[in-house]
């Protein structure tokens, strides 16, 4: 009975956690299998072109040396075999063999990692008061023009280059001020630059969920309470309207990470950073698949981590999907005991 | 009418008429030859004779401008054209069909929709070869899922209107009234967002170019034009910010009259 009774406590988490392991799984699974068919539908034998970009037309042709290549990088064999076995070894952090550099791709791709995540975290953090900023900005700009203008800004976030953002950044402030460097990504100051220019997007996706939730927030009956109560209007922004716009943008940033893992690709170009984006695109020059694909899994598994951490921490965060699902086996139980008394 | 007469409209569709004769007739508005060197003015600042400098190979920036921009907007037009058509047929057939087959279209177009669109047409990219061509399959391969999707929400909405019932009960046959009657109803939201779509694809475009997986030099194209003066920064930075701020001001004239065609709905 008691240890029934445990089970029955531990149901609500399980059931709560046990879909959102399973979603993130899912969107691992269906990436790969996305880009598996991918690269296998369109034509072109992978191996032979990136031979061909290595060595130009003295690449070898002999049959042998190619079997021997393909059984190096993993591509011998049926394709279903590709398939499964590709797919098992990333569960052990394996992501093949590099067929430019002859690398290791997940060694790569780990080196590499923590300089594109220092850059893309500032430029979260930088989107995000940013876009606060312009949302407040707007919220209290009186005449409709000024808030019309406004509220025109944000959006120009996502129209504009991330080339030209950053080719210009480094005009001013590397060239003529002298402030941040041009290029490389030795230190917090290196980081600076490309964390602004990626943070526009970024921004701008932060803005339309904020603005949209402060607007509707402001004509709430709870904000007309606080003002009633004679709240002044520092503390009814803060404490009522804020809280309300960023938890919806905190479920925007599975959506935010695909920006970011998109843009980081231009930016490490422009500034000339080590970084994720870097290899991939030297990887795409030089037709290396398996790199290319290692980074998508490597993006994939990030991306379906933080939804699955962001739908977790919701239920923490905001009371009213906890008590749904605690309220639900509740519901359930009382529907359960006839049918249990059926089966008895 | 008021419409017509709104001064971001009117701008918008002047930048794009201006862009259009760009890609038609490059020469009437080019003043020089897009790959012939004007004297030896290397590097020149942007002046009345060259309106956005020379370049490292004393080339007429301007008129490598405006000769880019048939393959820029083409490649673009295409990716959003092809976006537009695969998406809206994948949309169109979940739709229709409905249970187990809608279900499982959809979580592929799920798929899609999480993998970054540059991730996906790097992939592409990757397996088919550099060009313009290979690009706009990708960028229109990334933008398949949205048009999917709203395809598919158009068609579950016409499918229980009366005049479908109507033409059911005429006894049309299922192929005439998908193409009769859905899709004309379906198809201007589609249009709608194809416009939204065309600015993103630009954008895309000119990335992918910019990254060097475009056409080869001396081809003039947007992205790369940005790229080839990237090594001039530090004493010629016009070189790269003339060629991106043509691309950030066609991309806001799309958006402008995009936004009036998405005002329709």
């Amino acid at each position: 009975m008691r240890s029934a009774g445990r089970l029955h406590r531990a149901g609500p988490v399980l059931r709560f956690v046990a879909p959102k392991v399973l979603q993130a799984l899912f969107v691992v699974w269906a990436t790969y299998t996305v880009t598996f068919l991918l690269i296998h539908a369109l034509p072109g034998d992978p191996v032979l072109a990136a031979l061909a970009v290595r060595a130009g037309d003295a690449a070898t042709t002999d049959p042998e040396v190619l079997d021997a290549l393909r059984a190096q990088y993993g591509l011998d064999g049926s394709i279903l075999h590709q398939y499964v076995s590709h797919f098992l070894a990333l569960f052990r952090g394996d992501l093949g063999v590099s067929m430019a550099t002859g690398y290791d791709v997940s060694d790569m791709v780990a080196r590499a990692l923590p300089k594109t995540v220092a850059v893309a975290a500032l430029a979260l953090v930088l989107g995000f008061v940013g876009a606060l900023a312009f949302t407040i900005a707007a919220y209290l700009a009186r005449p409709q023009w000024l808030r019309g203008a406004i509220s025109q800004i944000p959006p120009l976030g996502i129209a504009i280059p991330a080339f030209l953002t950053g080719v210009v950044l480094i005009s001013v402030f590397a060239f003529q001020l002298g402030w941040f460097p041009a290029s490389g990504a030795d230190g917090f100051a290196s980081t600076v630059l490309p964390a602004i220019t990626l943070s526009l997007p970024t921004g701008a996706i932060f803005y339309q969920v904020f603005s949209a939730a402060v607007f509707e927030a402001g004509e709430a009956g709870f904000v007309r309470t606080a003002r009633a109560k004679g709240l002044s209007q520092p503390v009814v922004i803060g404490r009522h309207i804020l809280r309300n716009a960023v938890l919806p943008a905190i479920t925007i940033i599975g959506l935010q990470i695909g920006y970011l893992a998109g843009g980081t690709a231009v930016v490490e170009t422009v500034f000339s950073r080590d970084g994720i984006g870097r290899i991939t695109v030297d990887a795409v020059l030089a037709r290396d698949i398996n790199v290319v694909t290692g980074v998508v899994m490597v993006v994939a598994v990030i991306y379906a981590v933080t939804t699955m951490i962001v739908d977790l921490l919701y239920g923490v965060l905001d009371p009213r999907i906890r008590t749904r699902v605690a309220a639900k086996p509740r519901t359930r139980s009382h529907a359960a005991t006839p049918a249990g008394g059926d089966d008895a | 009418m008021r419409r017509l007469l709104n001064p971001v409209t009117l701008l918008s569709a002047l930048v794009l008429v201006v862009t259009l004769i760009a890609v038609i007739w490059p020469g009437l508005l080019a003043p020089y030859d897009p790959f012939d060197s004007v004297g030896d003015a290397r590097l020149e600042a942007p002046s009345a004779a060259h309106l956005f400098g020379t370049d490292a190979l004393a080339r007429d920036v301007f008129s490598r401008v405006v000769y880019g921009a048939r393959l820029s907007l083409l490649a673009a037009v295409l990716a959003t054209t092809a976006g537009a058509v695969l998406g809206g047929l994948v949309g169109l057939i979940s739709g229709t069909a409905g249970g187990r087959v809608d279900f499982a279209i959809m979580r592929v177009i799920d798929v899609m929709l999480a993998i970054p669109g540059i991730l996906l047409a790097l992939i592409v990219v990757a397996s088919l070869g550099f060009g313009a061509v290979s690009i706009a399959i990708g960028v229109g391969l990334g933008a398949t899922g949205s048009f999917a999707r709203v395809m598919r929400a158009q068609v579950m909405r016409i499918r229980n209107e009366e005049y479908i019932e109507a033409a059911r009960t005429m006894g049309l046959r299922r192929p005439t009234i998908l193409f009769r009657h859905v899709m004309p109803n379906a198809s201007q939201p589609i249009v709608a967002m194809a416009s939204t779509e065309l600015a993103l694809a630009i954008l895309a475009v000119s990335a992918l170019s910019f990254l060097g997986f475009g056409a080869q030099p001396p081809t003039p194209e947007w992205g790369s034009l940005v790229s080839d003066g990237r090594q001039f920064i530090a004493t010629a930075p016009w070189l790269s910010i003339m060629p991106g701020s043509v691309i950030l001001v066609v991309v806001l004239a799309v958006n402008g009259l995009a936004r009036n065609l998405g005002g329709n709905r």
